[in-house]
């Protein structure tokens, strides 16, 4: 059952990722659609890191002890100064623990 | 000839060195996962062949507690449908300049295109010429297997470890995420696109909306779009 299971997910994840890949599929992109897709990269990213900063047990979690906030903006703030993915993850979570024991 | 392999093989080292940062952030998930499963029943081969295969972040762990918590099928296959769906519109953006593409080209590229091989894929020249697409085979190969990687050590250290679900992995993620997007902010269009995006992602995941992550991505995209269209009249 587990490798059923394997197998099936391993489909869904795979067609997810090819299927707008194939040349058959009877779809022309015009310079408006390509141009809405430009922005496909930060607004998904965006859309899985806001919540995971703020929201912890279903709900919006804006207060000084949260941890992830602090280290969510020292994390912009280095990719800001910096454009370094080393950088922007070590001071995030540098400042991430150091709040997060300090709290 | 030779002088051309060299070059490829450069090409591939490059991808795999660009990547690297990004292959080591996501140590700390592959290490949950593998030991997340490991203590939900899985057997050490059964963890490691949900990386070899599944090759997803999110919806690995999303699905291993689903069926240790032995939900139905269709509700594991739908929730694994929803996490990746915004796979479909990575796809979409690369559409024409891969469609063009060998099967076997479009088969490895497709099945290497996480959330961070998209993220070097923003050259205008991405995927145009045998460099650049051994390049993502080298950024993409290398992410595979540094994923795969740090679910082995996940699977041999879970019986050991405690639940870690809780420790604040996911931050290693969202910061990962915040080096992504903050340099990409270059003009109002995308600034507007990341903060309406955000905001509707808040909005959608407090109210559990099905494909909100990806509803929110869209109206972030359409917010961006217009913005640019408004300001290039």
């Amino acid at each position: 059952m587990t490798y059923i299971t394997l197998l099936l997910l391993a489909s869904i994840t795979f067609t997810t990722r090819y299927l707008f890949l194939e040349g058959k599929l009877p779809i022309r992109l015009g310079p408006n659609i390509r141009c809405l897709l430009s922005f496909s990269g930060p607004a998904v990213l965006t859309a899985i890191f806001i919540p995971i900063l703020f929201i912890h047990q279903q709900q919006l979690d804006i207060s000084m002890s949260n941890a992830y906030l602090w280290g969510g903006l020292a994390a912009s703030i280095a990719a800001y100064k910096t454009s370094s993915v080393y950088w922007t993850i070590a001071l995030g979570t540098g400042l991430f623990l150091l709040t997060g024991m300090f709290f | 000839m030779i002088k051309r392999q060299k070059a490829l093989l450069a090409a591939v080292s490059k991808g795999a060195v660009d990547m690297l940062p990004l292959s080591l952030a996501v140590l700390p998930w592959g290490i949950l996962f593998g030991s997340l499963a490991i203590q939900r029943g899985l057997s050490g081969f059964e963890a490691q062949l949900f990386s070899a295969l599944v090759f997803g972040g999110a919806v690995q762990i999303v699905t291993v507690e689903l069926m240790a918590e032995n939900a139905s099928l269709v509700t594991i296959l739908f929730s694994a449908l929803i996490i990746s769906s915004r796979h479909f519109l990575y796809g979409l953006t690369l559409r024409e300049k891969l469609r063009v593409q060998p099967l076997s080209w479009r088969m490895s590229i497709g099945f290497l295109l996480t959330d961070e091989l998209f993220s070097l894929s923003g050259h205008p020249r991405a995927y145009q010429n045998k460099f650049r697409l051994y390049y993502a085979l080298g950024a993409g190969g290398s992410f595979y297997f540094a994923w795969n990687t740090w679910t082995a050590v996940g699977i041999v250290a879970g019986s050991w470890l405690p639940d870690l679900t809780k420790l604040g992995l996911d931050f290693a993620i969202a910061a990962t995420f915040i080096a992504l997007v903050v340099p990409e902010i270059k003009h109002l269009s995308t600034l507007i696109c990341v903060v309406v995006s955000a905001f509707f992602a808040l909005v959608f995941s407090l109210f559990d909306v099905a494909f909100g992550l990806v509803a929110a991505a869209i109206l972030g995209m359409l917010a961006g779009f217009f913005v640019q269209k408004l300001r290039s009249k």
